[in-house]
């Protein structure tokens, strides 16, 4: 890590199609719904339960809050990898597996 | 009069649509820089009022502007600002942030405004008493920007803020990227940056490394402007999220156009005059409140005026980006939130009067006019945002 660099100014988690979202939310280990949440609260409760989770569990938010899309992968930081499915109608999952 | 409103419409449909595109949250700008130093969103802001602030100064010099906010200066910046910087983030919004998410469908930030409406009117039916009791007292100094009292001219003395915002930003950088060598964690960059010569003797790099921070610009500048290139369609790229550099630099050139047609970019006023507009519509004798008779309508009647429609076309340009992107929809809040929109709104309201100004007036509009009350607003607001902060986070802990 380098601090703060204009890299990641545009550091996006990776997306996902729709076949592999839900192939992903059937592996889930754990499934928050965040719907009607917005900052920091999905930010905060990723945090907690990505502490409790073992290493290779997948933590699934159901948001509805654009910004959380980038900020909640942001807040996990290191300790998961991050990526986003887009319904194109407002609603999003972001999965999170914990390394 | 109709070449204002046409110019309100575009203003603020295009601030809209800026803001929600690269969700340009000055909560998120402060909050997530202190939660888990995430700094994206703050370098946005800090772009966006940097070059606000050049061109407003070259606005200024050639005389096309139509006039500068500023208020008296003291300790209201402080206390006002605290109050304002608490309820935003309890909110989870700040004043532009609530009105471009008002207009994506969440429901939260229309809960979130209408008691903002609840603060701005407590607010003057108390004003008279805070008048002597609070304002008076506080207030240090008369309001002025350094544009009108610097000996050099506002260009010069702009691009010199500017050069020293860059040169800091750049030895920050540089600092954490030639300190960080070591194998230190990423969390220690920034506070051996704070702990200022002891860091620069031991590396030996003092001098380069503004040098290496300015290389990293130069070069994620570039990278930046390539990136416009590598669009092969302009349609999809349109509807992913846009970089917040590109919010940036909209928002600038929106800025200045109403710098040099109406005024100085401002949110919370127009909606303290939006409510005494609509309290006026259902009966309540707005004028006689000496609030908004004489101070936000400045004794011209209670009418509609261009910043207001400006603020409003905000919430239409949000929905026309959001509808745009696929990410409309009605949001419903849980009813666990309901305080954080009620609190946090009321104080969002009561607290932009008492300062005066919210962040986009202070942090925003009144730092790139290099207003004296701002800069003490400013301290106020980000304070108010680090303390609540710190509680939020309470249990998961903060980076700073």
């Amino acid at each position: 890590m380098t601090g703060p660099s204009l890299d990641d100014f545009v550091e996006m988690p990776d997306e996902v199609d729709d076949e592999t979202a839900e192939q992903l939310a059937d592996q889930a280990t754990e499934t928050q719904d965040m719907t009607g949440e917005v900052c920091p609260y999905p930010q905060v409760e990723a945090k907690k339960a990505i502490q409790s989770l073992d290493s290779g569990d997948l933590l699934v938010q159901e948001t509805d809050h654009v910004p959380s899309t980038e900020n909640v992968p942001r807040a996990v930081g290191d300790d998961a990898d991050a990526r986003v499915w887009r319904s194109g109608s407002g609603l999003y999952r972001i999965f999170l597996r914990k390394r | 009069m109709v070449s204002n409103v046409l110019t309100a419409l575009v203003v603020g449909v295009g601030l809209g649509v800026f803001l929600q595109k690269g969700r340009f949250c000055f909560v998120h700008a402060f909050r997530d820089f202190f939660a888990f130093k995430d700094s994206r969103v703050t370098k946005a802001v800090l772009v966006a009022t940097t070059l606000t602030m050049v061109f407003w100064s070259i606005a200024y010099a050639l005389g096309y502007y139509q006039g500068f906010w500023t208020p008296g200066w003291g300790l209201t910046g402080l206390v006002g600002g605290f109050i304002f910087g608490v309820g935003m983030t309890y909110a989870g919004g700040c004043a532009s942030g609530t009105l471009y998410r008002a207009g994506q469908g969440y429901l939260h930030f229309w809960l979130t405004l209408a008691f903002m409406g609840v603060g701005y009117a407590v607010f003057t039916v108390l004003f008279p008493t805070l008048e002597s009791a609070y304002f008076e007292p506080f207030t240090v100094g008369e309001g002025v920007t350094l544009f009108e009292v610097s000996p050099v001219p506002a260009p010069v003395l702009a691009l010199g803020v500017a050069g020293l915002v860059l040169l800091t930003y750049a030895t920050l950088v540089g600092r954490s990227a030639t300190g960080g060598a070591g194998g230190a964690d990423d969390a220690t960059g920034d506070s051996t940056a704070v702990r200022a010569d002891g860091g620069r003797r031991t590396s030996g790099l003092g001098a380069s490394t503004p040098v290496v921070g300015l290389r990293q610009f130069v070069a994620g500048t570039r990278a930046y402007v390539r990136g416009f290139a590598e669009i092969d369609d302009w349609k999809a790229a349109s509807k992913r999220p846009w970089d917040p550099r590109t919010a940036a630099l909209g928002i600038t050139a929106l800025a200045v156009l109403w710098f040099t047609q109406v005024s100085i970019v401002g949110v919370t006023g127009p909606e303290a005059r939006w409510t005494g507009y609509l309290l006026q519509q259902v009966g309540v004798d707005v004028g006689g409140f000496e609030y908004w008779g004489s101070v936000l309508f400045q004794g011209q009647g209670v009418g509609l005026t261009v910043d207001m429609i400006m603020i409003a076309a905000v919430i239409l340009g949000a929905f026309v980006a959001a509808v745009w992107s696929g990410d409309f929809s009605v949001r419903v809040p849980k009813r666990r939130r309901v305080p954080n929109a009620v609190v946090g709104g009321f104080m969002m309201g009561a607290g932009s009067r008492l300062a005066p100004g919210c962040n986009i007036g202070n942090i925003y509009s009144g730092l790139a006019e290099l207003s004296v009350h701002s800069f003490i607003a400013t301290v106020g607001i980000v304070a108010g945002v680090y303390a609540m902060t710190h509680w939020i986070y309470r249990d998961v802990g903060c980076a700073i």
